[in-house]
């Protein structure tokens, strides 16, 4: 391919496209849903999904997609498949209300995490961990420990032993973010050179 | 950066008569209290339908748009430009990886996408079927590409999908830095030598009748066009958003010296509306349709890394994968 390129003239040929195939289901691998604490103390919140083979490539995946640019103080990410969700609400109707009581012979197996949608159309965010032996039962203690007269629309809970945390190791991985000013608009100051080039052309 | 791309053909039969008027009339209510609608409410038919398709085109074009600046990574004058660039590049793949899973949540696989693009069935926006010949080009679409990219995007981020609004938010909050970044390069650019400022008058010459195309034709006002603004899937027509852009960015290309090559274009202060000389809508079409200089390398280049990367996707698929919409 002759190219102004240099790096498009440097591909390989594959020969003749023929008709294009249909990409093959899961061509672009499963999906994992990120959660991000922007900040310290601050509560984990949902991000978006990535696409990836497993656990390790979408934290990675998910690092590069969703913490690049802002303070990222932690990330975790998990399949899609292994988050619970409940039904969503509208208006003024809280989505507790269609959540059954707790049992009270719930063995609590599992711990979950548990997260809340506070407006429809912005993030889900975590509003705690509670211990049940199903996603079922997640949801009735978190309707026990959770609910107030505040609506939420819709939750989601999560086994934590599902979940590929940030390991302590690599907190560190943030830590350079603020030195990258190159990608901080405040860093592409043209004022001084404008005023200095009107300046002159003014007296031109 | 996005153009709107305006490929929006008319939908003979939008099925509306078929939709539960129940449904729709508690759709259309939560729409009108400005709730936002999420993956797994009902939703008409045509919303779906007009949403993934704009999604979509979004979305490949921040795929095909990094092509024409990737160009002048190679080439960049000097280490702190390079840097930005590559920086602002992996911004607009960053992009179309958080687009095209909004549009999954609608219920279009990420595969059927590609496939749709490489086939030529899904569009992108026309603008990047054109060449970066100088390093002026990629500063043109730095600066003003992008900006015509935020303008649209700022509208769009306050329609009704959810998902959607979402990812155009941290979209715009990115592309703060590419739009400053892009005017400091055309500022130094302008203030260098005559050969730099000859360079950046032969780039805007080159790319302003794309420009003019960027928001595409004049909206016809249809039947059609009316409930999609109700549903806030298409937020401002056409013409309005290209008067938005002429108003922002004449001004600081006249401030800087350079010439806008439309003797007709100048601000009606009676209406507010800036005229123009009729951009040529039959080029416009033309390219659209496959006939512009960088159609084919834009698409082969994505055919070539579409294959060349299918070996490690095998490699790496598990065996206990299986298919999801993600959640929002």
């Amino acid at each position: 391919m002759a190219s102004i390129d240099p790096r498009v003239n440097r591909l390989p040929e594959i020969g003749k496209p023929g008709l294009i195939q249909p990409k093959a289901p899961l061509d672009q691998l499963g999906t994992f849903e990120v959660f991000v604490q922007p900040k310290e103390g601050k509560p984990f919140q949902h991000e978006g999904s990535v696409h990836a083979p497993d656990t390790e490539m979408a934290f990675v995946l998910a690092k590069e997609t969703f913490t690049r640019r802002f303070t990222c103080s932690s990330l975790y990410v998990v399949d899609t498949r292994d988050v619970y969700v409940s039904p969503i609400t509208e208006g003024d109707r809280n989505v507790y209300e269609l959540i059954h009581d707790a049992a009270a012979n719930d063995h609590e197996k599992y711990t979950f995490e548990i997260y809340h949608l506070n407006k429809r159309g912005k993030q889900h965010t975590h509003a705690g961990t509670v211990s049940a032996s199903s996603h079922e039962g997640a949801m009735a203690k978190a309707k026990q420990q959770f609910n107030s007269d505040k609506i939420i629309y819709n939750i989601w809970s999560i086994r934590t032993d599902t979940i590929r945390f940030t390991a302590a190791e690599e907190m560190d991985l943030w830590l350079t973010l603020p030195e990258k000013k190159f990608r901080d608009a405040a860093d592409y100051k043209g004022g001084e050179k404008l005023k200095e080039f009107l300046k002159k052309t003014n007296h031109a | 950066m996005y153009g709107e791309g305006n490929t929006f053909e008319g939908i003979k039969n939008d099925g509306l008569a078929q939709e539960d008027p129940i449904q729709l009339s508690a759709f259309e209510a939560r729409i009108d209290r400005g709730e936002k609608i999420e993956p797994t409410d009902w939703m008409p038919q045509l919303y779906r339908k007009q949403l993934i398709r704009m999604i979509e085109q979004h979305a490949h074009s921040e795929i095909i748009g990094a092509l024409p600046e990737g160009t002048w990574i190679t080439r960049a004058p000097g280490f702190r430009r390079k840097l930005a660039l590559m920086a602002k590049v992996q911004d607009e793949v960053g992009h179309a990886q958080l687009l095209y899973s909004a549009a999954e949540t609608l219920g279009k696989s990420r595969e059927e996408m590609i496939t749709d693009l490489l086939s030529g069935k899904s569009k992108y926006s026309n603008i990047f079927n054109y060449p970066a010949f100088t390093w002026a080009d990629s500063c043109f679409i730095s600066w003003l590409v992008d900006a015509g990219a935020i303008v649209n995007q700022l509208a769009n981020s306050k329609g009704s999908y959810g998902p959607y609004c979402r990812a155009l938010e941290r979209i715009c909050a990115e592309e703060s830095f590419h739009l400053k970044y892009g005017h400091h390069c055309v500022i130094y650019l302008a203030a260098g030598t005559a050969k730099q400022r000859a360079m950046f008058q032969e780039a805007l010459n080159r790319w302003w009748p794309p420009m003019m195309h960027f928001f595409g034709p004049a909206d016809k006002i249809s039947a059609h066009t009316e409930v999609l603004m109700k549903w806030k899937v298409k937020m401002s027509s056409n013409d309005d958003m290209r008067n938005q852009f002429l108003d922002m960015y004449v001004p600081k290309i006249w401030e800087l010296g350079f010439t806008i090559p439309d003797p007709k274009l100048k601000k009606n202060i009676a209406t507010g509306r800036w005229e123009y000389t009729e951009p040529d809508w039959e080029e416009f079409k033309r390219v659209i349709n496959g006939d512009g200089p960088c159609n084919k390398e834009r698409l082969e280049v994505r055919r070539i890394a579409e294959e060349r990367g299918r070996w490690v996707r095998d490699a790496l698929r598990s065996p206990k994968a299986t298919y999801v919409s993600p959640l929002a």
